[in-house]
């Protein structure tokens, strides 16, 4: 983190829906290889800011650069392309399709039959591919053709990680993932957000569950009622301490 | 075999073993089903059932429902006769029904995507247009004459030994096969129909995939139109309609082979194989007419029920 010019910057974010604000000129910088956790109550502006970043929804206030440069996520297809990807709770796959689907689903490889310009799916190539994402992140998983929803909690977000890593993101923002999954699979779920920071990428996660935030991430962000108002490293933060100041946001903000 | 290797078996082949077995039992049992006469009769009507009801399964594998495809067909059997009622070159009158095809997939494509309006609402509108646009053309009478060869002979005429109509229906089935499991478009429109916002999220354009899927469900009912028109030599403005049902029959029934739960090509085919052979053998073996509609209504719901089971949830949403 030796490089100061961040590598996603927000200035003045605001999203509005109508007449109901949901984020106000929120500020923020992210740094390469940097875990940033978002924390808040509900309604506090997290998912409405992440889905700016995330090419999910166009902001109505303020700009967005990355390295510096001015960037515009119109569809989350954009926001790929610059390498910021998003594993959403329960959006990010298609349950009945297979794991090898699920994580070239959008981005397919192909190769040319026959002639030229006549290009079919490398189907051989993706299950080979998908393999490597999955055993790279160390999940016990092997049959690439088995449909998403056969896999437990854990190993859905590995396939939705793997996505991500096909995509070659750079940034990952990950919606509350641990939510919804037991104790086994909290962890590794867990060991695949260490894997990929060991990886150098950069995660923004949103999450719940303080413990969480406090064993994974180098920096937290806390919102309010559309505000951002704490942006500090963790340090010898507790758990208790990150949920104070949560609370005390919500006071300040009411 | 294991007993959860014993139902994956039966969840998947069941429904097809049991019509393979149908067909076995009209073979021996229904008198004259097994001439050579009735066999090709048999198979030229499954080739026009298989051509509409693949066009509805590619609608379907994007998750949108073409109630349409039949009237888009007798409106395009219409416009395909006309022309070659009035002289014109026969490919002209099959670019015709394609036309037709490609017109009114892309209305429908443009109502559900733009508009957004469910396709249940927006094919019941197209559907009721094409049905009265084929009205109007045609004053209400049919297009009938003696016909050139070179047209008729699209459906009547043999290649190989084998009936043109029944290589039509391989084409199109090796088409459809082919787009949507090895095609990039093919795995878009599959994900698309099976979690949309999650294709979406992954940087799919679903909404330009939904207009290719309604686009192709028109364009297959224009082949099917051009195809019955020539067989029969004369356009009806009614002489699709009757094809919806069996088309949709024959995609849920498909839906219970070989990939539970979703539309799938070869499914469909032999569905619709599988129907017009109920269909014949039960005239053969003395069953009144309504029957057919009586047990076709039992396909339709039995399939969906079937499904649901395989599943363990609502097989598909509308």
């Amino acid at each position: 983190m030796t490089d100061t010019t961040p590598l996603l910057s927000l200035r003045g974010i605001g999203k509005a829906y109508g007449p109901v604000v949901a984020v106000r000129e929120v500020d923020l910088d992210i740094f390469a290889g940097e875990v940033v956790a978002i924390c808040g109550d509900n309604g506090a502006g997290k998912s409405s800011l992440i889905k700016v970043i995330s090419g999910a929804e166009e902001p109505t206030a303020g700009s967005i650069s990355m390295r510096g440069k001015p960037v515009a996520f119109g569809s989350p297809h954009d926001a790929l392309e610059h390498g910021v990807a998003t594993i959403y709770q329960d959006l990010a796959l298609a349950p009945r399709l297979s794991i090898a689907q699920n994580v070239f689903m959008g981005s397919e490889l192909t190769r040319p039959l026959l002639l030229p310009f006549l290009r079919v799916l490398d189907k051989k190539k993706m299950i080979a591919e998908s393999q490597r994402y999955l055993s790279q992140l160390s999940a016990a998983v092997t049959d690439m053709t088995r449909a998403v929803e056969r896999l437990s909690g854990g190993q859905r977000q590995a396939v939705a990680i793997s996505r991500a890593l096909r995509w070659n993101a750079e940034i990952i923002i990950m919606d509350e993932p641990t939510a919804a999954l037991g104790v086994k699979e909290t962890a590794l779920v867990l060991d695949l957000i260490r894997k990929l920071k060991a990886d150098g990428r950069t995660v923004i996660l949103i999450s719940h569950n303080m413990r969480d935030v406090v064993a994974l991430a180098d920096r937290v962000v806390i919102m309010g009622a559309g505000r951002k108002y704490v942006d500090r490293p963790i340090g010898d933060l507790s758990a208790d301490d990150i949920a104070h100041l949560i609370m005390a946001g919500n006071a300040k903000a009411a | 075999m294991s007993r959860i290797a014993a139902r994956e078996v039966i969840g998947r082949y069941g429904t097809a073993i049991a019509g393979l077995a149908l067909i076995l039992f009209f073979l021996i049992f229904a008198p004259n089903f097994a001439s050579a006469t009735n066999i090709i009769n048999v198979l030229k009507d499954t080739s026009f059932l298989a051509i509409l009801a693949l066009g509805f399964a590619l609608a379907f594998t994007v998750a949108e429902l073409d109630l349409s495809v039949a009237e888009i067909a007798s409106l395009a059997a219409v416009v395909c006769g006309w022309l070659v009622h009035s002289q014109y070159p026969p490919a002209l009158a099959v670019a015709g029904a394609l036309g037709v095809g490609v017109v009114f997939g892309s209305l429908n494509g443009f109502g559900v995507t733009v508009l957004r309006i469910p396709s249940l609402i927006m094919t019941l509108g197209t559907a009721a247009i094409a049905k009265g646009c084929a009205f109007m053309i045609t004053q209400g009478v049919a297009f009938v004459g003696r016909w050139p060869v070179g047209f008729t002979g699209l459906a009547r005429g043999y290649s190989f030994g084998i009936p043109n109509l029944v290589l039509w229906m391989i084409t199109a089935t090796l088409f459809a096969w082919g787009l949507v499991k090895w095609t990039r478009t093919g795995a878009h429109m599959v994900a698309t129909g099976e979690a949309d916002e999650a294709a979406r999220l992954a940087g799919i354009a679903t909404a330009r995939i939904k207009r290719i899927g309604l686009l192709l469900a028109g364009i297959f009912a224009g082949l099917m139109a051009a195809l019955l028109a020539a067989n029969l030599s004369s356009a009806a403005p009614n002489m699709a309609g009757d094809y919806l049902l069996y088309a949709i029959a024959a995609v849920l029934l498909g839906m219970t082979m070989f990939e539970p739960g979703k539309p799938n090509v070869p499914g469909t085919v032999f569905a619709a194989l599988v129907l017009k052979v109920l269909g014949n053998g039960l005239v053969l073996l003395g069953a009144a007419y309504y029957i057919q509609d009586i047990v076709l209504g039992v396909i339709i719901i039995g399939s969906v029920a079937f499904s649901a089971s395989a599943m363990k949830t609502a097989a598909f949403k509308v």
